[in-house]
């Protein structure tokens, strides 16, 4: 009996998206390229970019970092240059994504040209391309954006996030206006992805600028409805829907949230081992549903990710 | 999306009386649960006559999974892989949550396997009220003693219900242990080289059907020819194991996707059986080489502990229907069941336990009224937690549709109207002397909406239920003792 590989043919293809560019054309010189795929599996077409992970860091010592994680970070949390740093030196960060929590209005409410300050600052400690995160509150996250893209003009950054629920005209303009990409932030619906995209695209983006976060429940709270939204995005894009056609993100570090990483119980072993495993686990879900780039925060876990990742796409 | 077949030709073959037996209101009703595989056959009692024999077996044909069916095990209990349809799990569900199993080698002391194998059958972890339990266990003959193999089968066997699954590849030793086994085995590996000899085995003995055959090989094409020539010999029970390479486990995944795309999307019926996969192989990896864990732990047992755990996670993402495992550790086992049990919930239910009033301890009137959501994971968190704390209350488990506090907040389900039916169908106002309601702090917002419908007093509780226990310790009498002084005068 004969046998053929089961090799499928697709109309579509996934948008490249890069991050950083290099110094001849003004940038600091690292470049990360995530997406341009035309197919779904490394046996059908070879596959362009490996997965990438970015690391978490925060412009203020994070309240509630689980034991596991701060034993990595204890001594450079007051700074977050040398967090950065510490990052892609000893622990081989391809980006960093800087979350500026401090802005918030009810932590520090620091301004959006303090934090353009630090922007300036970890643009000149490391070379690698950021992904720029504000606090989570939809009035200042588009001041805090527009003021850290302007300082980052020309770096290609991730700027992190667009949703409905803020005004992501004023993220958009900053994005074409100071050369960067935009993550398109929606959840676990693949509708909602959609809508969201065409939207900005409406607003002026270009589509070749969107990564897309359709959110990741940790592991045990919701994967599930991760894993059918993002591999219905994917199967989407590349059978050529065009508003779906880009690269995903995933905010791993959710994982780390669940009560079975970070809690401490005897009945489950220690949590060094548990914590690492359940951002583990959860990643790889993400990873096996097309998901290209990945906000983490445990080294032992982007190590694991990073090497599956690799093999993946070679 | 299951297969291309319609309800009408399901339809064809039913007995069209409409004569409701099998629960549904007419044949038309019930052909559409067959399709989406929420009803069996046998629930037809019309079509178990002898004049519908003949359609009987057509329906079960049409009806019969790409990926087959296939189990072992004894009547206590059976290990089952496989019954798949739809490549991604929204296209319909996944079946039959993939069997873990974990090896014993015939080295070890009868005591050591005893206590093992105890170990294994006993192991659970509980998580949304479903004891996650772990499925067979592998007997591996590493001494290449027959002797030894018998007798560690035997003790395997009388000391639990565990099916089992035998491993060695030599079909002399294969077939003195089928002589003993009692129930039907999993029977670990043939291969390229030992095929002929493996079938000739289990025909001598006439265990054609009471064995399920794994096939190993690293090469789709042979594995398809050997799977041919076992449905020839009428071994029909078989399982693919397109090896495990810890290494590169790309290797596996590439394999393990075209073995499952020939099946389910070429309708390849020789590659259409159960993918067995073999994490055990990165432990033993990961103890004696580099993985990417070695540089963080210097205890070789741990990183290849949790290397065993990252390759299950990969390969459970892509169509293992049977695992093999060493490690037993909780630590271990937890994310790799919680992912089985995620990747197998059926989407198209929602994970919901009945609305009501559940009694938590012994509470009595003064006790006080928690509201939380039917979500059975938050139910289930939120019980497990009392229970753990020694929480004495009366629980409301509001109708949410199924979700979440703070899904059900975001998506209106979690407000006064709601709560104003639940308390009224369940007579809570009877049981208790006081009208306090403590909610979960996600719900905060909900408190407004909540007095002003139902009339009752709500209290801001703690974020996460595993802090309601400490809570109520610190401010329950109190805030009881408020509450009468300001409404009993
Ligand atoms: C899984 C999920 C979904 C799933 C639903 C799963 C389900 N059946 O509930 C889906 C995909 C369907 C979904 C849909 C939506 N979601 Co949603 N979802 C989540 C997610 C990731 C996890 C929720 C969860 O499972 N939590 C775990 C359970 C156990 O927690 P819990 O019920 O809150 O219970 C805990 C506590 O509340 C407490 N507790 C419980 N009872 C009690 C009682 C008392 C007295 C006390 C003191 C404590 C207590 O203890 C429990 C254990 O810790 C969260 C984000 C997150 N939290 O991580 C977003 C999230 C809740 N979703 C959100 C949104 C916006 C939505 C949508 C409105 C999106 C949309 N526009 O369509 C819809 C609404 C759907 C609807 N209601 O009709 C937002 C809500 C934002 C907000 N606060 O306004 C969140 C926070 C995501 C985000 N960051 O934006 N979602
Ligand atoms: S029991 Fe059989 S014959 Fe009767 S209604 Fe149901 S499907 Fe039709």
């Amino acid at each position: 009996l004969d046998w053929e590989p089961p090799i499928e043919k697709y109309t579509g293809y996934i948008r490249e998206v890069q991050f950083g560019k290099p110094k001849s054309e003004g940038g600091r010189g690292k470049v990360v390229k995530i997406g341009g795929q035309k197919a779904l599996y490394r046996f059908e077409e070879p596959q362009p970019n490996p997965p990438v992970v970015t690391f978490d860091i925060f412009d203020m010592p994070m309240p509630g970092l689980p034991k596991p994680i701060r034993q990595f970070f204890q001594d450079v949390m007051e700074d977050p240059c040398e967090w950065a740093k510490k990052c892609v030196k000893e622990f081989g960060a391809d980006m960093i994504t800087i979350h500026h929590i401090s802005t918030d209005p009810k932590i520090k409410d620091k301004s959006p040209k303090e934090a353009a300050k630090l922007m300036e600052d970890l643009l000149q400690a490391v070379d690698v391309p950021f992904v720029i995160g504000g606090s989570g509150n939809p009035q200042k996250d588009p001041l805090v954006l527009e003021a850290c893209a302007e300082v980052s003009e020309g770096d290609r950054c991730l700027l992190a996030s667009a949703n409905l629920e803020l005004d992501y005209k004023k993220i958009v303009d900053a994005a074409m206006k100071y050369d960067h990409n935009v993550l398109a932030w929606s959840i676990m619906d693949p509708n909602m992805a959609r809508d969201l995209n065409r939207k900005l695209i409406e607003a002026g983006l270009d589509p070749n600028r969107i990564v897309m976060d359709p959110t990741t429940c940790a592991l045990g709270y919701g994967i599930e409805f991760s894993i059918n939204a993002m591999v219905r995005l994917r199967l989407n894009g590349l059978k050529g829907d065009e508003l779906v056609n880009m690269p995903m993100s995933s905010g791993t570090t959710n994982a780390i949230g669940a009560r079975e990483a970070w809690m401490n119980n005897p009945e489950w072993g220690p949590r060094e081992y548990r914590l690492p495993l359940w951002e583990i686990t959860t990643g790889i879900t993400m990873m096996m549903c097309g998901v290209d780039l990945f906000m983490m925060l445990n080294p032992i876990s982007v190590k694991t990710l990073k090497e599956i990742g690799k093999a993946l796409t070679t | 999306m299951p297969k291309k077949i319609s309800v009408m030709d399901i339809y064809k073959l039913l007995p069209k009386t409409n004569c409701k037996k099998c629960g549904q209101p007419s044949c038309m009703a019930f052909a559409a649960k067959l399709l989406e595989k929420e009803a069996t056959v046998d629930q037809c009692p019309i079509l178990n006559t002898p004049k519908f024999e003949e359609n009987r077996k057509k329906l079960i044909e049409l009806l019969s999974p790409p990926v087959k069916e296939v189990w072992f095990g004894n009547d206590k209990r059976k290990a089952v892989m496989g019954g798949d349809e739809v490549m991604y799990r929204y296209q319909l569900s996944f079946f039959n949550p993939t069997p873990i199993g974990v090896d014993i080698s015939d080295e070890l002391s009868e005591e050591e396997i005893k206590s093992r194998a105890k170990e294994i059958e006993n192991f659970t972890f509980e998580r949304t009220g479903e004891k996650l339990k772990l499925d067979f266990i592998v007997i591996r003959n590493a001494s290449g003693d027959i002797e030894k193999f018998k007798k560690a089968i035997e003790i395997v066997e009388k000391e639990t219900d565990m099916p089992i699954c035998i491993a060695s590849l030599n079909p002399e030793i294969i077939k003195e242990a089928l002589k003993i086994v009692k129930s039907k085995v999993m029977v670990y590996a043939a291969t390229k080289d030992n095929l002929n000899d493996m079938i000739k085995v289990i025909k001598e003995l006439k265990k054609e059907k009471d064995v399920v055959l794994v096939l190993s090989s690293n090469n789709v094409k042979e594995l398809k020819n050997m799977a041919a020539k076992c449905l020839a010999n009428g071994i029909e029970d078989l399982v693919l194991e397109p090896y495990t390479y810890p290494e590169n486990i790309a290797e596996t995944l590439d394999l393990n996707v075209m073995i499952r795309r020939s099946a389910i999307e070429k309708e390849d019926k020789y590659l259409g059986f159960p993918i067995l996969n073999l994490p055990i192989n990165a432990y033993y990896y990961a103890l004696n080489n580099d993985c990417p864990i070695s540089t963080f732990f210097d205890n070789k047992e741990v990183v290849a502990k949790m290397y065993e755990a990252t390759i299950a996670g990969t390969l459970l993402n892509r169509y293992a229907d049977a695992l093999i495992i060493h490690g037993l550790d909780i630590w271990e086992l937890m994310p790799i069941l919680t992912l089985r049990q995620n990747i197998y919930t059926d989407p198209r239910k929602p994970q919901a336990v009945e609305p009501g009033l559940y009694p938590i301890g012994n509470p009595d009137e003064n006790s006080p009224v928690i509201l939380t959501t039917n979500f059975s994971l938050t139910f289930y968190t939120v019980t497990g937690d009392f229970e753990k704390d020694n929480v004495t209350c009366w629980l409301l488990v509001m109708d949410t549709g199924g979700k979440a506090v703070d899904v059900s907040v975001a998506g209106g389900q979690y407000n006064g109207e709601n709560a104003k039916k639940l308390i009224e169908e369940t007579g809570i106002a009877d049981k208790v002397n006081h009208r306090i309601i403590i909610l979960p702090a996600l719900a905060a917002s909900t408190r407004g909406d909540i007095e002003d419908k139902t009339g009752w007093t709500c209290v801001v509780g703690t974020r996460d239920s595993s802090q309601v226990g400490e809570f109520l310790r610190k401010n329950w009498d109190r805030i009881l003792r408020e509450w009468k002084e300001k409404h009993q005068k």
